[in-house]
């Protein structure tokens, strides 16, 4: 039992990394997300084919591949990054598809008599897409965007391909060190639930607090 | 799916102020497109030096082989996983709630643990108990772990959604529990779930991309380093060739996806449902 004693700080410098990576990864993917399904529902022809473009390759590229390619392939071009930015970047550059295509069916479930309502009501494009449209939307998304960021947990392991020493890379490595795969991988799959059903958690209280519309 | 539009029809003012938009997004995309081609070209990546190894018909036969073992796997590893996820089914619409429990347990575990993390568990733990198998088996092995609990959860939903009348009908015609699951309910659970299935195996086949890790392995990721290594010159092509080697793959199972849920909405006939009883249909996990 010793040597859980010894590895305790390794496991929650893992466990550090990969929240910090999951952080990053939901606030980047949210941004650029969000980015996206704008692009994709305004009326611009050229910025719904950027957007759609991109959500299609992004989201058929699987992550090891992105990940590889960003960090072994892309120094070749004189673009490099520290580990743990690159790691970040391609994790928000991959969630963010799913992200988009979230909100867009979050915009979708708005009635249009909703629109023609506010615009009868005296409400500008803005001010009904601000008042009416993005809080129903927003209300109806927040579970399967949920769902998306519980994913994106999973996905962060993915980081330990090209050596960011988050939890999987070190249980491998502490796994292979002290021969107790066991006991390595239970704890380090019990973090990984704690960490899924803490975002649960979270995502069922504020789906409750904006259920007002349903 | 349609986007419904958010705006009114643009009238004139709004017309000429969009064909201003589209020309300025037309040309911030044509200066994103020019950067990214001036910077290739300048370090030569378009040059036909990096390319010259492509004209080798054995390269192409190792990227090929190396798409076949990812294919290969990833249908290995659904079969496997919806055999498994089944089994589990059976398990989480069981009257005894033990064997509920118990399958409940094992399908949130596994659908919430890294692919990468039951990779390494396989990859280390497998060999210590005699089991001497290839990476291929490792992989598979672990894809159905987790695939499988996925699935299984999949099919539930899918056999509960059913009306119950179908479960009534076949035991009152004297089939056993297990009769009507196996020849009634898992049928229909099946083919209303396909869409589902599909997008899953999508899943599956970009999880092979993790056997990149156990180095043995030739799958394409593996096949383009590798390549890379040899040609230090063509990495970047390589990793390139091989990354549309899967976006072709993933875009032809997500148009079979899509293919199968139209079918699904055409042939099944909806019973109008009151608002309040209708279920949200599960979320296709598409990831």
């Amino acid at each position: 039992m010793s040597f859980l004693i010894n590895h305790l700080g390794d496991f929650g410098q893992g466990v550090l990394v990969t929240l910090g990576l999951v952080l990053l990864g939901a606030t980047g993917s949210m941004i650029l997300g969000t980015v996206l399904a704008a692009l994709r529902t305004s009326p611009i022809r050229t910025a719904r084919a950027v957007s759609s473009a991109y959500v299609l390759i992004f989201r058929n590229v699987p992550l090891p591949v992105q990940m590889v390619l960003f960090v072994f392939g892309l120094p070749v071009l004189g673009i490099q990054y520290s580990l743990y930015a690159s790691a970040a970047i391609v994790l928000v550059l991959y969630t963010a598809p799913f992200v988009a295509e979230t909100l867009r069916s979050g915009l979708n479930t708005v009635d249009r008599g909703e629109l023609e309502a506010g615009r009868a009501l005296g409400f500008g494009p803005m001010g009904s897409l601000r008042l009416i449209v993005l809080p129903q939307a927003f209300a109806t998304v927040v579970r399967p965007l949920g769902n998306v960021f519980i994913t994106m947990v999973k996905n962060t392991s993915v980081a330990a391909l090209v050596g960011v020493a988050e939890l999987t890379f070190l249980s491998d490595k502490i796994a292979v060190d002290e021969a107790q795969p066991f006991i390595v991988f239970g704890g380090a799959a019990i973090c990984y639930l704690a960490i899924g059903l803490a975002i649960g958690r979270l995502v069922s209280a504020v789906d409750q607090k904006v259920a007002f519309s349903r | 799916m349609s986007t419904v539009s958010l705006f009114d029809p643009a009238g004139p003012r709004a017309k000429r102020r969009h064909l201003l938009l589209e020309v300025i997004t037309g040309l911030v995309v044509l200066a994103g497109v020019y950067v990214v081609f001036k910077l290739l070209y300048d370090k030569g990546e378009l040059s036909a030096a990096a390319w010259a190894p492509f004209a080798e018909p054995g390269l192409w036969a190792l990227l090929g082989q190396g798409l076949w073992n990812n294919i290969a796997a990833a249908l290995v590893g659904m079969v496997l996983s919806l055999i498994t996820g089944c089994l589990l089914a059976f398990g989480l619409v069981s009257t005894r709630t033990l064997i509920r429990r118990i399958c409940r347990v094992y399908t949130d575990v596994f659908s919430s643990i890294p692919l990468l993390l039951l990779l390494y568990f396989t990859s280390l733990v497998l060999p210590n108990y005699g089991f001497k198998l290839g990476d291929f088996w490792f992989l598979v092995i672990a894809l159905t772990l987790y695939s499988g609990a996925v699935i299984g959860d999949l099919l539930r939903s899918g056999i509960l959604a059913l009306p119950p009348g179908q479960a009534e009908a076949s035991l009152a015609l004297g089939f056993s529990h297990v009769g009507t699951l196996r020849l009634v309910l898992l049928p229909q659970a099946l083919r209303s779930m396909s869409p589902a299935l599909v997008s899953q195996l999508i899943i599956l086949f970009k999880g092979t991309a993790l056997a990149f890790v156990l180095g043995g392995y030739m799958e394409l990721l593996r096949s383009a380093t590798v390549i890379g290594q040899y040609y230090t010159r063509s990495l970047l092509q390589a990793q390139f060739v091989a990354a549309l080697g899967f976006l072709i793959v993933n875009i032809a199972l997500g148009a079979l996806a899509v293919a199968l849920e139209r079918r699904q909405n055409r042939l099944t006939v909806r019973e109008p449902l009151p608002a309040t009883a209708a279920d949200p249909a599960p979320e296709p996990a598409h990831r």
